[in-house]
């Protein structure tokens, strides 16, 4: 090797004129001329379980990986097992790119979207991938979202106006104020890794709305735009939609967008303390 | 122009086809076919379709926020009954710490555990009952301790005392 390139260093010796264009191909021999890197195999556990299989159990299947030809997240490794090694393996995903919210899964302990998740290079620990914790599973990776967006749905996450003739025919203007507080509320994707990562969720996720939902229901409420912040308020008068929260901040741990939902939960617990009060002082 | 009608087209047909193909593409993958049979999908939809959209949609009561706000008033006057114990301990302190020691357990403590992890409308009742019971034995114990005894300030100042 060192032969082949002494022999291709003196040929460029040879042919450059000048040292600068000399020393950029010497660079380039050097390249040619390393070995293939060495295969750095890690090893990824997946979850799987199969509804069309009479009596499968869910169980952990390992796939090996060479990370020199994965892409560096967490997805491009499950969609290179996809591809090129188990077609049967079964996720969501779309964006890869931390905008649609759906490769949302359990990865290493930690609830975060697989597109944003770096693969861990110590190739000496597996990365264990599961569905979104405590979630009814459709099949692999794939949870069953459907009271998640009932319970998106029924917090009403529209604007809303008690006068709705005018609806339409010009614009809610809002000031620069305003509208800065609704910064770190709107920009959240729906993936609910927050809401499956809380304790409180898990126990009573059919009745208490979880911190995903709740940080929209605040994002309404405190919009100056819309018009049923009492109402809003109201709808959460009872002990589990709101107070089952205990402040355990998971959801803020969590959140793969740096998103506080914690807090947004925190400030509708000062909301529903106050806004009885507002009432009668305004009535 | 031409481009314009064919846009139009792409809109019409494109859009509204994609529209109730993504609908009927979901469901069957939120609802497997097989769903009759397996209780996991049945159950979920249960959740989603109940509790969510009939039971909890709001009451005209305060009282879950009264709640909340008494949690806090009582977690408040706790703190405070601290130094207060420190520097007036007498009759008046250990009552009113028998008072607030019981209601920041049953409120705070036990009645929020309960609530979070006892489920069932049998068993929340029992629960509850239990909880009541519980409080009560504890307040009246205190009592009669402050009572009959040295009360709450000077036993815990006892244990420093030897």
């Amino acid at each position: 090797m060192s032969i082949a390139g002494l022999a291709s260093l003196s040929r460029c010796g040879v042919l450059a004129l000048r040292p600068p264009v000399g020393l950029v191909a010497v660079r380039h021999a050097q390249v040619a001329a390393a070995p293939a890197p060495e295969p750095r195999i890690k090893k990824f556990q997946v979850y799987r379980w199969d509804p069309d299989t009479p009596g499968d159990k869910p169980r952990m299947q390992t796939y090996d990986i060479d990370l020199n030809t994965c892409g560096p997240m967490v997805l491009d490794a499950l969609i290179k097992i996809k591809n090129e090694m188990d077609g049967t393996l079964t996720f969501r995903r779309s964006c890869r790119e931390g905008i649609c919210g759906s490769c949302a899964m359990n990865i290493n302990g930690g609830n975060t979207l697989a597109c944003l998740n770096k693969i861990d290079t110590n190739t000496s620990k597996p990365t264990k991938i599961y569905p979104l914790p405590h979630m009814y599973v459709v099949k692999d990776l794939v949870p069953d979202m459907s009271n998640f967006y009932a319970q998106y749905k029924s917090i009403e996450p529209y604007l809303k106006r008690k006068d709705e003739s005018k609806e339409g025919q010009e614009q809610y203007l809002q000031s620069v104020d305003d509208r800065q507080k609704l910064d770190g509320l709107y920009e959240c994707i729906l993936c609910a890794c927050c809401s499956t990562s809380c304790p409180s969720y898990w126990w009573n996720g059919d009745k208490y709305l979880g911190p995903a939902v709740l940080m929209q229901a605040y994002r309404w409420m405190i919009d100056s735009r819309d018009e049923f912040t009492e109402e809003r308020l109201s709808k959460l008068q009872d002990p589990f939609s709101l107070y089952r929260c205990h402040t355990i901040m998971n959801c803020t741990k969590t959140c793969p967008k740096g998103l506080n939902p914690g807090k947004a939960i925190a400030e509708i617990k000062k909301m529903m303390a106050m806004y009885k009060e507002k009432k009668t002082a305004t009535a | 122009m031409a481009a314009i009608v064919r846009l139009g087209s792409v809109c019409h047909r494109g859009v509204k086809p994609l529209f109730y193909r993504s609908t009927l593409l979901a469901r069957p993958l939120v609802v497997p076919h097989k769903d009759q049979e397996s209780p996991y999908h049945l159950s979920a939809r249960i959740h989603a379709s109940q509790t969510v959209n009939s039971k909890y949609t709001g009451s005209s009561s305060n009282a879950a926020s009264l709640h909340w706000t008494g949690e806090r008033v009582v977690s408040i006057l706790l703190l405070a009954l601290g130094p207060a114990a420190y520097l007036y301990p007498g009759p008046v302190v250990d009552y009113s710490l028998a008072a607030a020691l019981t209601l920041h357990g049953h409120w705070v403590g036990i009645g929020q555990v309960l609530t979070d992890y006892v489920h069932g409308d049998a068993k929340i009742k029992m629960a509850n009952t239990g909880l009541f019971l519980l409080s009560t034995v504890t307040f009246a114990g205190l009592c009669y301790f402050n009572y009959n005894d040295v009360g709450i300030c000077k036993a815990i100042a006892l244990l420093w005392s030897k």
